[in-house]
């Protein structure tokens, strides 16, 4: 039987440009925000183990073991650390490496702090980066990217199902009405549906990216960090984090499908979410009605969708049909990304699982802005992307 | 052991993969056979079939990426995901003259395209 694991700290920086300083740094911020948080950083003494979650530091930043370079920079030597790369999953797969670890009995205490800073280059070298994930002879070489294939991608629902690329430009009116209140945000800007869609300049402001996906069903490219500190909730280590109530971790579920898209019985139905959803929901001892909000990964606005769908809180098809009716707003049935999401809060790849476990923790502690604060949450949950949609993290946090 | 360095392609095509002992097919090539467990060696090809995709195929999906790098020298490139009579799909680059149907016939043949750094690469192109 696996001790209760539970968040005692949560660091975060505001998402946006970052491009003049050390990844490192960047990183560095967050996890002392988190030691903070949790009681101050004289506690970094009780780590017992260090995970990094970054992408493509080697890339981006010509930075490669960030772990290593971390607990140097926060004064931990010689706290044991390693750096987790699943892709744009990497900061939720550092999270679950910290659960294993505690689980496992080799640590009590985990430090988990992610990051990445992407706008050191061009917005088209970081697409061109975060698209060696796919498969390079049969995606990455044909010169398609994220954003192609999230077009084809909605192109296949819309024709399947109906939705019309309003729909989209819903989603995006909702996830900038979130990020506008959320001090973290990249963009804190809310839009009105005329200015992207209903106006007479709509198509100039919301033009094409890849077709039908628009600049407002796209994330922008993000720097950023989070962070958090996993304890061993049985341990007597826990008696250190006093400050603020433990946050457990109450299911976390993982998985994988096919590299190549095409590959795939239906390109539009998401395994690894569903899968990982399960996992998460059978760990957990609940289901999707039990949930009281979700952060979902929203890198494209389709994605919301589909994985609003995978997770069980729609029906196939159903899910735009739940965003017109305002189910998915604060306040609605099922709030989804009520932090703004990937859209409006920004999606520095390795960071972004870790961010939104951060939001899971500021909602269940009742800590999110005026305006933002789901009512009387007690499950939150985070759907994390690795890849396009073939490793997927599922985590459940409760207040008990 | 397998010795990477005397892999030297020839054939300026893209392949699919058969499995000799089982007859699944594959694209891109695996490194096993899911039906029968065969083992695949990229250097020899030994107990797999190597065959052209290319020819008909249907259009599953398509989309138009604006704002290219430099390098590209146009306004925008399409891409689609197709299927092969023989069920094997692809996605590559797709040239029409406006807006694709879903559903139609197209013929894949490759090209070598060489606008991002590096070897020039093999690029399906659906017309
Ligand atoms: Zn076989």
């Amino acid at each position: 039987m696996a001790p209760r694991i539970g968040i005692a700290g949560i660091g975060h920086c505001r998402f946006g440009n970052s491009s003049d300083y050390d990844l490192v740094d960047v990183i560095a911020y967050s996890a002392n925000d988190a030691l903070y948080d949790a009681g101050g950083l004289a506690l970094r003494k009780q780590v017992d183990q260090v995970f990094v979650g970054n992408m493509a530091g080697g890339m981006f930043n010509h930075v490669t073991s960030a772990a290593s370079a971390l607990v140097s920079r926060m004064d931990m030597e010689p706290c044991p650390a390693e750096l987790i790369e699943n892709g744009p999953a990497s900061g939720a797969s550092a999270i679950k490496m910290g659960y294993m670890a505690i689980a496992a009995g080799m640590a009590d205490v985990v430090l988990v702090a992610a990051g990445e800073v992407m706008r050191s280059v061009s917005g088209w070298e970081a697409t061109n980066i975060v698209a060696t994930m796919s498969h390079t002879e049969a995606e990455y070489n044909m010169g398609l990217t994220l954003p192609g294939f999230a077009g084809m991608f909605t192109r296949l629902y819309m024709e399947k199902y109906g939705m019309t690329e309003r729909d989209l430009a819903l989603v995006a009116v909702k996830d900038h009405a979130n990020g506008a209140l959320n001090k973290y945000a990249h963009v804190q800007l809310p839009v009105t549906i005329e200015a992207i869609a209903d106006g007479p300049e709509a198509n100039i402001v919301n033009n094409y990216i890849a077709e039908p996906l628009r600049m407002y069903s796209t994330c922008p490219i993000t720097d950023g960090s989070a962070a958090v500190i996993l304890v061993n909730m049985d341990s007597p280590k826990a008696k250190l984090f006093t400050k603020k109530p433990i946050m457990r971790i109450a299911g976390i579920g993982s998985a994988t499908d096919t590299h190549c898209v095409h590959n795939r019985k239906d390109p539009l139905v998401l395994d690894a979410v569903r899968l990982s959803s399960q996992m998460a929901y059978k760990m957990a001892g609940i289901g999707p009605k039990d949930i009281s909000f979700a952060e979902l990964h929203d890198a494209f606005v389709i994605f919301e969708l589909l994985n609003s769908e995978e997770c069980g809180f729609f029906e196939r098809g159903k899910s735009f049909i739940g965003v017109r009716n305002h189910e998915t707003d604060i306040g609605g049935r099922i709030p989804i990304n009520p932090s703004g999401g990937l859209k409006a809060k920004g999606h520095p790849v390795g960071a972004t699982g870790v961010s939104q476990v951060v939001e899971l923790v500021r909602q269940l502690r009742g800590e999110a802005e005026e305006g933002r604060q789901v009512k009387d949450p007690k499950y939150g949950m985070a759907v994390n992307f690795g890849g396009f949609g073939n490793n997927v993290i599922t985590t459940i946090v409760a207040k008990d | 052991m397998i010795d990477f360095s005397v892999y030297d392609e020839q054939f300026p095509h893209i392949s699919g993969w058969k499995c000799q002992k089982c007859g699944t097919i594959y694209y891109p090539a695996p490194m096993l056979c899911k039906k029968c467990d065969s083992r695949r060696d990229p250097t020899t090809g030994k107990g797999w079939e190597e065959f052209n995709l290319e020819g008909p195929c249907k259009l599953l999906t398509w989309t138009r990426v604006w704002n290219l790098p430099e390098g590209f020298n146009r306004k925008f490139l399409m891409f689609g995901m197709v299927e092969f009579p023989n069920g094997l799909r692809a996605s590559g680059r797709l040239e029409a003259e406006g807006d694709p149907v879903i559903g139609s016939t197209l013929t894949a043949s490759v090209i070598e395209a060489d606008e991002r750094p590096g070897k020039p690469v093999k690029v399906f192109l659906f017309s």
